[in-house]
């Protein structure tokens, strides 16, 4: 199957052609993450979680990529979480997971909604 | 504190995915903060502060886990494997990512004063956190899908201009085009603000980023918003040609 590059996808996808088609992400979820980011965020635009689905398909992308090398690295055909871990710890931009990634290595049986936080006190 | 253990059942109980909110209604708790700078964790509508921790559901708190599978698999070979862990763990850097940009991009807008978090300022936060690689395809984005919705409503207004070549009175951003024909004065008394929605259908002939720009009291202009702008420099009718996919940095 052809591969969209990346903007002929934008259009395949409709997340352009349509007036607010479908995107990758979903927006209402983008939004929800946005108010809840606890800065006190009154008032969202309408185009910021557009903006984001497509920031968050680029930082997945990312992330999956150099998750991916490490794996390939080890000779292996399947990313494990200690392969984003590293992909997490060998990026700079990444640093700020850096403790979401090793909490959850550390406490793999608990899951918390809440992001890191709530993690701290543990 | 609600602690979801293993937690498999609920964590793929794959939410469908329309376009919109497929939530328990925001009644419900709203989650604390994931972002590591902020203590407090409430929100507006979540004034629980130390007794009363709500019960946020999994699958509220981050992109559905299909949506972000479907993502990684675009970058991986097609033999490839992933574990559940791994996609869990994708999906919360996901919604740290988010959080960590909001947060940036909502101080931004209030240290200038203005009420609505933009997408410039989304963009800005990129580029000001490490992720300046992403600047010219979101702006390649923003653009296509603001010039998408003004299609519908009128063409005569398209220009070809370059927007750096705009004068301060112009401003910024992509919507430079449409707006050059628009008297500024007028545009305040049509626009509102978007409390929580998203909705596009602003006022017919209007660019929906002239609804931030004016809402900012018109303080924005292009020198202000030349983080983003400055960057960006596709044109329309070469936007696709002048760009090659290959090209953006890894």
């Amino acid at each position: 199957m052809r591969q969209p590059g990346r903007y002929s996808r934008l259009m395949m996808c409709g997340g352009i052609m349509g007036r607010s088609g479908p995107h990758s992400l979903p927006l209402a979820r983008i939004k929800k993450i946005m108010k809840n980011s606890g800065e006190d965020v009154k008032m969202i635009s309408g185009e910021a979680p557009i903006v984001f689905s497509k920031a968050c398909e680029l930082f997945i992308e990312e992330l999956t990529r150099r998750s991916w090398m490490t794996t390939q690295q080890g000779k292996r055909r399947t990313l494990h979480k200690e392969d984003i871990e590293s992909a997490v710890v060998g990026t700079d931009i990444f640093d700020f997971l850096v403790s979401l990634v090793s909490d959850s290595c550390k406490s793999e049986d608990i899951i918390t909604p809440v992001g890191i936080e709530t993690l701290d006190e543990s | 504190m609600e602690r979801m253990g293993g937690g498999l059942p609920r964590r793929h109980a794959n939410s469908p995915n329309p376009a919109n909110s497929n939530n328990s209604g925001d009644g419900h708790a709203v989650g604390n903060t994931s972002n590591p700078a902020n203590a407090t964790g409430s929100t507006g509508n979540n004034t629980a502060q130390s007794t009363h921790r709500p019960v946020v559901r999994v699958q509220d708190q981050h992109m559905p886990i299909a949506n972000v599978v479907r993502i990684m698999r675009r970058v991986l070979p097609p033999h490839a494997k992933i574990t559940e862990a791994a996609k869990e763990t994708v999906q919360e850097c996901v919604s740290e990512y988010i959080a960590f940009i909001t947060a940036e991009a909502n101080q931004r807008s209030q240290r200038e004063q203005r009420k609505t978090v933009s997408a410039e300022d989304i963009i800005w936060a990129m580029s000001k956190l490490g992720f300046e690689n992403y600047v010219d395809p979101l702006n390649v984005f923003l653009h296509r899908y603001r010039e998408s919705e003004n299609s519908d409503r009128s063409q005569f207004m398209k220009r070809e201009h370059p927007l750096m070549d705009y004068g301060p009175a112009v401003p910024s951003g992509p919507a430079g085009p449409q707006v050059a024909m628009m008297p500024p004065p007028l545009l305040p008394h049509f626009v509102p603000e978007f409390p929580l929605g998203f909705e596009q259908r602003g006022p017919p002939m209007l660019d929906p980023s002239m609804i931030e720009i004016f809402l900012d009291g018109g303080s924005s202009t292009g020198a202000a918003e030349g983080g983003s702008s400055s960057s960006f420099g596709a044109q329309d009718k070469n936007w696709l040609g002048g760009f090659d996919p290959s090209a953006q940095s890894k």
